[in-house]
């Protein structure tokens, strides 16, 4: 009934829609790029080197002689385990530090805020780089950088509506009939943040997308020759001008992935936030 | 009144700054291997005793606490260290190449807010009108296209249309005024729009809570006309979370300058800490990284002090 509701609430705006029918389409993309892709991404044919957009290749070929479509079916998969993975660890993470700041307070809390400030002053991309400059870069480190870039946003988020949930009448209540915080913490406060996880961890989905592109981008992702968006925006960049299709195409779907996220992030909090509901 | 309060805020920034140092401190003990070992590279023609020296030059043979403190002293007095690859001094890199980085950003920031203040405000007036959704629509994709694409796009397009046009080859400001911003222009446009963006959806959304308020209601029932009501007594208020966020965003703008930098051959503090970054040189990698942290944590400060100033409800709690 509830969901039901949601539902509608969600669906009058046909862009989500749209939207919610793309980003389903690229899960399955990235799920079973098998079934779309047109070629081995790594095959290298010789004749069609630097291509641009045919029957035979409708992305064109990149220097190597590389199918970019195909490239990209793959790419789209290495760039939704990277950004999803990462979001979840930061999710976890960010939840855990938020709860127990926002919950408990005192000391505690301001040990933790003092070390999500600190990791606030730098920008994402700078942060993530750092990371990867320390340990090299491989799938496990991206998402281990990313992730960890992602940590005080949730942190933050999570320790607002901590604060707000721990003062509520019934968590007050259940704290007067002697239950453990623990038991307070996993049974009335973590189901009731469910909308703001959910909000954040769309909207953080999408900028992890882009930083994993980014870094990608600047010859720090997942090491060649595997495809991934942002590195073949990178590799294609050089020959910019001779074959702009190695970089533009890439660099749309990347674009493309973004805003259809995006709009149904906007969509879910316009959705979940009973403030806008009219 | 005033004074407690930048004299707490700047307080309240020390904690921030010591664990931002330690944090980049730290972690650079966390890498396999240490700077000796990456100095040395390959080169294992020295013997046990030289190895040793040079631990004792970098001062690694003392304990950690002991280390951190030092450094520390050295950059309280903007001393970075030196490059492994070049030998140059870190400080002199970063004030070197910080100019170029600080213009594309500074451009970059004041091309979002003219673009974005009046596309947030018509939007905000307009509200579920066509602007509004056009504007609406026009700022999803400025947050969701990556910056090296449009400025791939900006390459290809610029190119083709004005082949004489100066897209690289950076010309100092003194050296060339016009060049300079010739140059610098399209990177700024680019490395801007996300951020132009993000302005005109706060601009949309801070009108938006101003024209509900009650004392434009009043000014309205007064009989004032529309456009007064907007332009006098609105926008004023409007803008001050604006303007004050836009300079926490001139701290984030930096990061993407790296972006930026290398797609547009700049020479700027982004490229030059890729480049350390790929060459593993740590000491310039952990002096910039530094910098920014710090000049970030700086930067707030005076943001919420400026915002004291505006807004004169705002205390510290």
């Amino acid at each position: 009934m509830e969901l039901k509701k949601l539902w509608k609430k969600f669906a009058r705006s046909p862009l989500n829609i749209i939207s919610l029918i793309i980003f389903i389409f690229i899960i399955l993309v990235s799920l079973f790029p098998g079934l779309f892709a047109t070629y081995d991404p790594m095959e290298m044919d010789v004749e069609y080197f630097m291509e641009g957009p045919a029957a035979s290749h409708i992305f064109g070929t990149d220097q190597f002689g590389r199918d970019i479509y195909s490239r990209i079916v793959y790419g789209i998969q290495k760039s939704m385990m990277i950004a999803s993975l990462s979001i979840v660890f930061a999710a976890f993470f960010g939840t855990l530090f938020g709860v127990i700041s926002g919950y408990f307070g005192g000391i505690v809390d301001m040990i933790i805020m003092r070390v999500i400030d600190a990791m606030f002053a730098f920008p994402t991309l700078i942060l993530a780089l750092f990371i990867i400059a320390l340990f090299g870069a491989s799938v496990s480190n991206l998402i281990l950088a990313i992730g960890v870039v992602y940590i005080p946003i949730f942190a933050r988020t999570i320790r607002g509506s901590a604060i707000t949930l721990k003062e509520l009448l019934y968590v007050k209540a259940a704290k007067s009939l002697g239950k453990t915080s623990f038991s307070i913490i996993m049974k009335e406060i973590i189901p009731n943040l469910s909308s703001v996880l959910i909000v954040s961890f769309t909207t953080n989905f999408s900028t992890a997308i882009l930083s994993e592109a980014s870094l990608g981008f600047l010859g720090l992702g997942v090491p060649p020759p595997e495809p991934t968006l942002g590195g073949m925006v990178g590799e294609g960049s050089p020959f910019l001008l001779s074959a702009p299709w190695v970089t533009l195409f890439p660099g749309m779907i990347i674009a493309i992935i973004v805003l259809s996220i995006n709009i149904i992030g906007d969509g879910l909090r316009d959705t979940l936030d009973p403030k806008i509901s009219k | 009144m005033k004074i407690a309060y930048i004299l707490g805020r700047l307080l309240s920034a020390l904690p921030t700054l010591l664990i931002l140092t330690f944090f980049v401190f730290i972690s650079l003990h966390l890498v396999p291997g240490d700077v000796v070992d990456i100095m040395l590279g390959t080169q294992n023609y020295l013997s046990e005793e030289q190895v040793q020296d040079l631990y004792k030059e970098y001062g690694l043979d003392q304990p950690l606490i002991v280390q951190y403190v030092n450094w520390l002293k050295k950059i309280i007095t903007f001393d970075l260290g030196t490059s492994l690859r070049t030998g140059d001094s870190v400080s002199r890199i970063i004030s070197e190449k910080f100019p170029v980085t600080f213009e594309l950003a500074l451009i970059s920031l004041i091309f979002s807010l003219i673009i974005g203040i009046p596309f947030g405000m018509i939007s905000a007036v307009k509200r579920n009108k066509l602007p509004d959704y056009t504007f609406r629509v026009l700022g999803l994709i400025g947050l969701s296209a990556p910056a090296f694409w449009i400025g791939a796009i900006f390459i290809v397009i610029i190119s083709s249309l004005f082949p004489d046009y100066l897209l690289f080859g950076y010309v100092p400001f003194s050296q060339d005024p016009l060049s300079n911003i010739q140059v610098m222009l399209i990177p700024a446009i680019t490395l801007g729009l996300m951020i132009a963006a993000q302005v005109m959806r706060m601009s949309r959304n801070s009108m938006l809570d101003v024209l509900s308020q009650d004392y434009v209601k009043v000014a309205k029932a007064k009989g004032l006309k529309n456009k007064k009501v907007i332009f006098k007594h609105a926008l004023r208020n409007a803008l001050v979370p604006v303007v004050t966020t836009a300079g926490i965003q001139f701290g984030y703008l930096i990061g993407g300058t790296i972006l930026i930098e290398k797609m547009f051959a700049l020479p700027g503090m982004g490229r030059h800490l890729l480049q350390a970054v790929t060459q593993r040189d740590y000491p310039v990698v952990q002096g910039i990284v530094t910098f920014i942290g710090v000049m970030i944590v700086i930067l707030n400060i005076l943001v919420d002090i400026l915002y004291s100033f505006i807004d004169p409800r705002i205390e510290l709690k």
